[in-house]
């Protein structure tokens, strides 16, 4: 069975090399994906590792709350480490040297003007010399350590990348002091490698001055340790947390091992990379379900083809079960090989998948290629596991071919059994049910979002098997006006594409998904970007906002700028924080006093006016009236620097308008409880006086000077912000072409099948006269109107999941906008596309030779 | 019945091979199929051409209708000598001066009788002249059964479509490939009582390949192909004279 099995496989070359494209892509996609997270894990990992080089263990705050629901920015809940504990640590046993260290805020700007800054953090560091240095992680390449509090010294790539000679000035901008002029006097390595900060830069200062610009007077983010000779890691860490004990320190701070350390940050990471792992699988997954309908598809048609041929097998003596065995391994053959393919061209991809992201604004470090076992290990069992499952049915329907099936001659898909339609219904019933529970019910985000992907996948196998149903009228509807001016190639082409509706509606499924997600997707994007858009005109009377050029946030440095030269401005910081109340880690977000002057909130006069006070505070009222808080309480909460209470003074009804989703507002003038005062939106309403091109000029000049901001007018903010959300839009659309690919891969395959199959058929019609050019448009036709058809079905279901979906968000205020030209513009690529395939089996069908093809058995 | 007999455009022949030959393949395993074969079809006229199996029938019907390319000499259908056209013409001359009837699997399935009937006019992009539609139709006895599929039809059914269809180009020579080839010997005999009746009483030109003495006996003339080369040509032929020449062939 095996033998012959196998030599029926390789002998149709091209069969089995168009149903493999449809699997390997998916793994491909799948592999690829791995490798990329993990190689960025790697890379990361060896960035933790050498960010702690030399460090034994270190003494750090104890982290004051654990934030669940963290929206917003990524705000350090740490509080720093006062510097007398040093002295403290230092007498520790088993300590040779311990010394205070920060990761702080520095951008600098290069000789061109412009802020040194990828999408990575500016950061800014002391600098000890390496026999003096607990921290071993970077090491002078040239010039000298920075001695004076005038002196900085770079890493090489932010040395190189801002043009700087030794000896050249370097304007560097902070957080809570003035932006200085320091002379660059060397040029170090991190790691031992030109980007070993993986995109961020590091500049560093005499300990002391580091101190002073980076807001840690007196104060330290961490103690770092070296052990002394022949004291392991843990040893000296125990050591210290007994002296951290003896001194009543304990309730504080905290000691754990560098190894811990590198291991904590590596972790945090790649919990991060996780969500981004998550969101390219989903792409394959989708890739792979896609592959599944054309490996579906494929082996139906086969099995239908080789009726005579199973049917002697029968008559031969060989079971059903044998017959379902002979497919299930050639199934199994066909997955392996795509399989084991995909994974070679998974790790051949890695880098356009890094190139793609790239130009869509996500740029990844590169490193060296992690291929781990698993990798290997999952994406084979899925893509083997994937085209197994997929030639089930086709294999079962294979054994129940009577033997008597040898003696008849007509190739027959097994007529569409009512069993089918019911199933379908249920599917689609279910799927439907599922999407109501998923958006409507009462779920957290995780389970819900979980509901609605279950969903799809079952409404999309329930209209797939419904849709032979409306294959018949759709292809009558389609070829219209064909019919209409009697083309006879038109004719044609609508009977074939009705002659077998089961074939017909599954090789338009394929495309059905990709066209279904596209159209949910751009109807959910639309609804979002619109009420975004009509959120901030409408409920914002900002002249100006200043915005992070990339995603992180900016000094207020900026904010300040503005007050000074235009002034008699309104101007607004907002800044993003994490506060417990309640035992509960949540958002919380900083404005300043006067945001009600420039966004409508829905905040009362009173509140407006009493909520900057020290310890006052605005509750979002749906959050207020959940947990019954009221004007005048006075809730306990833990800032990341401490305790404290805050006071009530009010509410606010709508956030649409404010950049997060937080429930709480305090004053930027109360922002002493947070470690670091990090602008994320700057909003500036004009001086009557000054005219609007004047002050835009003065804005946008600000801006150029700071590096690392934009300042737009209100239109060109939501503009940028749109765009940038395009972006990632484009990384979707993109990503799902796949998908589309897979199902046009699965139109030619389907045709190049029907067309072997009809090769009689096609030498008769060119005997009686049939052009190759009639006969190429028939079979283009043909491809014509399953795509059309896949696309009218996704067009439907994904304006059906779109709908649906932002009627769940209608509480929240999204409106919903359906992109109608758009989704036009979408639905008539992918029939033109559908075209496209058709080009190829068209072309074997004309270059079948009429004698040989009408004396065909 | 009124029999509208198209007046001749010339007095040649309707199809005509001259010193034909053919060779398969290459080297040891040549295969000469016709061996320099000259041999004139008059229009009007109903022939069969018979021989063993191997004898170059097929062959020589497949070159006379444009479907094969010959090796050497030339084939004209009246003046035209197709043996020295495109592909692209021989596209047109086979939509509008050939017909043909093969053994099985004549018609497109997924197209009614009558759409069967008029494909070769529709792929031509002319409506067909409804007068001579009815009439052939009314000689194959189909009037009932041309708004069916081919799979709603029987055997005999579906080759009487295909006699319609190749005359309803009004072609200048129908070619027939063992037409009654897997019909039962009534169908078989109505079918060539059709053809009979085409050539009589519509003035067409029918080239039939057949092993069949019965069926060659309905012919007006009979050629006789062995080996390649024309080996016999009888007129006004009966079972007998047939099967007597056959024989003579065997020996």
């Amino acid at each position: 069975m095996w033998r012959a099995t196998l030599r029926g496989l390789f002998a149709k070359k091209f069969r089995l090399v168009l149903t493999s494209i449809a699997i390997v892509l998916g793994v491909a996609f799948m592999a690829g994906t791995f490798v990329l997270t993990d190689t960025l894990g790697s890379v990361f990992d060896n960035l933790f590792a050498n960010t702690t080089k030399g460090v034994d263990a270190v003494v750090r705050a104890k982290e004051p709350f654990k934030a669940s629901n963290q929206a917003g920015g990524g705000e350090q809940t740490r509080p720093p480490v006062p510097g007398s504990l040093v002295d403290t640590v230092q007498d520790a046993k088993g300590v040779d040297l311990a010394q205070g260290n920060i990761l702080g805020y520095a951008l600098v700007t290069g000789t061109d003007g412009e802020a040194v800054q990828n999408q990575a953090p500016t950061f800014g560091t002391p600098w000890r010399s390496p026999s003096e240095s607990v921290n071993q992680s970077s090491e002078i390449v040239e010039g000298r350590a920075p001695r004076a509090p005038d002196e900085v010294a770079l890493d090489l790539k932010t040395f190189e990348e801002g043009k700087f000679r030794l000896g050249d000035t370097a304007r560097i901008s902070f957080l809570t002091v003035e932006p200085r002029e320091l002379e660059v006097v060397g040029a170090f390595l991190f790691g031992g490698k030109r980007d070993g900060l993986v995109g961020a830069t590091l500049a560093a200062f005499e300990p002391e001055t580091a101190q002073e610009v980076m807001n840690r007077v007196d104060q330290w983010d961490v103690i770092e340790v070296k052990a002394d000779a022949g004291v392991s890691q843990t040893e000296v860490r125990d050591n210290i947390r007994r002296a951290l004990r003896d001194a009543g320190l304990n309730g504080d701070f905290e000691s754990i091992t560098g190894e811990q350390l590198a291991k904590e940050q590596s972790d945090e990471l790649k919990k991060n990379l996780s969500f981004f792992n998550t969101f390219l699988l989903v792409f394959a997954l989708i890739a792979l379900f896609v592959g599944a309908f054309v490996i579906y598809n494929t082996f139906s048609i086969t099995v239908a083809q080789r009726i005579r041929e199973l049917g002697l097998l029968r008559a031969l003596g060989a079971s059903g079960k044998q017959v379902v065995g002979s497919v299930v391994i050639e199934a199994f053959v066909v997955g392996a090989l795509s399989s084991i393919l995909g994974i070679v061209l998974g790790i051949l991809i890695v880098s356009p998948l890094q190139g793609l992201l790239s130009a869509f604004g996500i740029d990844l470090p590169g490193g060296a290629l992690q291929i781990e076992p698993r990798t290997i290990v999952v994406s084979f069992l899925v893509g083997t596991g994937v085209t197994m499952v997929a030639a089930l049915g086709p294999a079962r329907r294979a054994s129940k071919i009577p033997p008597i099936a040898a003696l008849r001659d007509q190739a027959f898909d097994g007529g569409a059994g009512r069993r089918r339609y019911i199933w379908g219904t249920v599917l689609l019933v279910l799927g439907v049910l599922a999407l109501l529970n998923g958006l409507f019910g009462d779920l957290s985000g995780g389970s819900a979002a979980a509901f609605v992907g279950v969903s799809a996948l079952l409404v999309f196998v329930g209209v797939a098997m419904l849709s032979p149903l409306a294959a018949k009228p759709a292809a009558r509807l389609l070829t219209w006006p064909a019919i209409k001016g009697n083309f006879i190639t038109g004719i044609l082409a609508r009977e074939n594409a009705q002659r077998n509706p089961r074939r017909t509606a599954a090789t338009a499924a394929a495309l059905m998904i990709g066209l279904a997600l596209v159209s949910a997707i751009a109807i959910m994007s639309q609804s979002f970007k619109t009420t975004f858009r009509s959120a901030i005109e409408d409920q914002t009377t900002a002249d100006f906002i200043l915005s992070p050029s990339g995603f992180a946030p900016f000094s207020p440095e900026a904010a300040q700028a503005v007050r000074d030269e235009l002034p008699g401005s309104t101007v607004v910081e907002y800044r993003f924080g994490t506060i417990e109340i309640d035992g509960d880690g949540t958002a919380i977000l900083g404005a300043s006093p006067e945001f009600t002057e420039m966004t409508d909130a829905g905040v009362s006069r009173r509140a407006a006016a009493a909520f900057a006070d020290e310890g006052g505070m605005l509750v979002h009222r749906d959050t207020a009236e959940d947990r019954g808080i009221e004007v005048g309480d006075v809730l306990d909460v833990r800032f990341p620097n401490g305790p404290g209470t805050l006071t009530v003074q009010g509410f606010f009804d709508d956030k649409k308008a404010l950049p997060t989703d937080a429930d709480f507002i305090v004053s930027t003038d109360n922002w002493d409880g947070f470690p670091d005062p990090l602008d994320f939106y700057v909003g500036v309403l004009k001086p009557d006086d000054v005219s609007t091109k004047e002050a835009a000029k003065i804005v946008e000049g600000i801006a150029d000077r700071i590096g690392g901001v934009e300042a737009d007018n209100l239109a060109g903010f939501v503009d940028r912000q749109i765009a940038q959300f395009n972006q990632i839009l484009g990384l979707m659309y993109v990503l799902l072409l796949l998908a589309v690919v897979i199902a046009l891969v699965g139109i030619v395959n389907t045709l190049a099948l029907s067309v072997f199959e009809r090769t009689r058929e096609i030498g008769l019609m060119r005997a009686v006269g049939m052009s190759r050019v009639q006969l190429k448009r028939m079979i283009r036709g043909e491809a014509l109107i399953t795509a059309s058809f896949g696309s009218l079905l996704g067009l439907a279901i994904g304006l059906f999941f779109g709908v649906m979906i932002v009627q769940a968000f209608a509480s929240d205020g999204i409106t919903l906008a359906i992109p109608v030209s758009q989704l036009v513009i979408f639905g008539v690529l992918a029939a033109l596309a559908g075209l496209l395939a058709g080009v190829l089996p068209a072309r074997r069908a004309a270059r079948l030779d009429v004698l040989d093809a009408i004396t065909t058995e | 019945m009124t029999a509208t007999v198209p007046t001749p455009t010339s007095t040649t022949a309707a199809a005509r091979a001259v010193d034909v030959t053919k060779v398969y393949g290459a080297g040891d395993t040549v295969v000469n199929a016709l061996a320099g074969v000259s041999v004139e079809f008059q229009r009007g006229q109903y022939a069969a051409i018979m021989g063993p199996s191997g004898s170059g029938k097929s062959t020589l019907l497949h070159c006379l209708a444009g479907l094969d390319r010959v090796t050497a000499g030339q084939i004209f259908l009246g003046d035209d000598e197709i043996s020295a056209m495109s592909e692209k013409q021989l596209t047109l001359i086979r939509r509008e001066k050939i017909g043909f009837v093969f053994q099985a699997y004549n018609l497109v399935p997924t197209l009614t009788g009558l759409e069967n009937v008029t494909l070769p006019l529709a792929l031509a992009g002319k409506k067909p002249d409804q007068a001579w539609l009815d009439q052939i139709i009314e000689t194959v006895h189909l009037a009932d059964r041309v708004d069916h599929r081919p799979n709603e039809l029987s055997g005999g059914q579906q080759q009487r479509v295909a006699v319609a269809r190749a005359l309803a180009s009004r072609p200048e020579v129908i070619f027939a490939d063992e037409p009654t080839g897997n019909l039962d010997s009534k169908s078989g005999a109505e079918i060539l009582g059709f053809m009979r009746k085409a050539v009589d009483q519509l003035g067409q030109t029918i080239v039939m390949v057949t092993h069949d003495p019965v069926a060659a006996a309905y012919a007006d003339r009979v050629v006789f192909l062995a080996d390649g080369l024309i080996c016999g040509d009888i007129s006004e032929p009966t079972v007998d004279s047939v099967m007597d020449n056959m024989r003579r062939l065997g020996d």
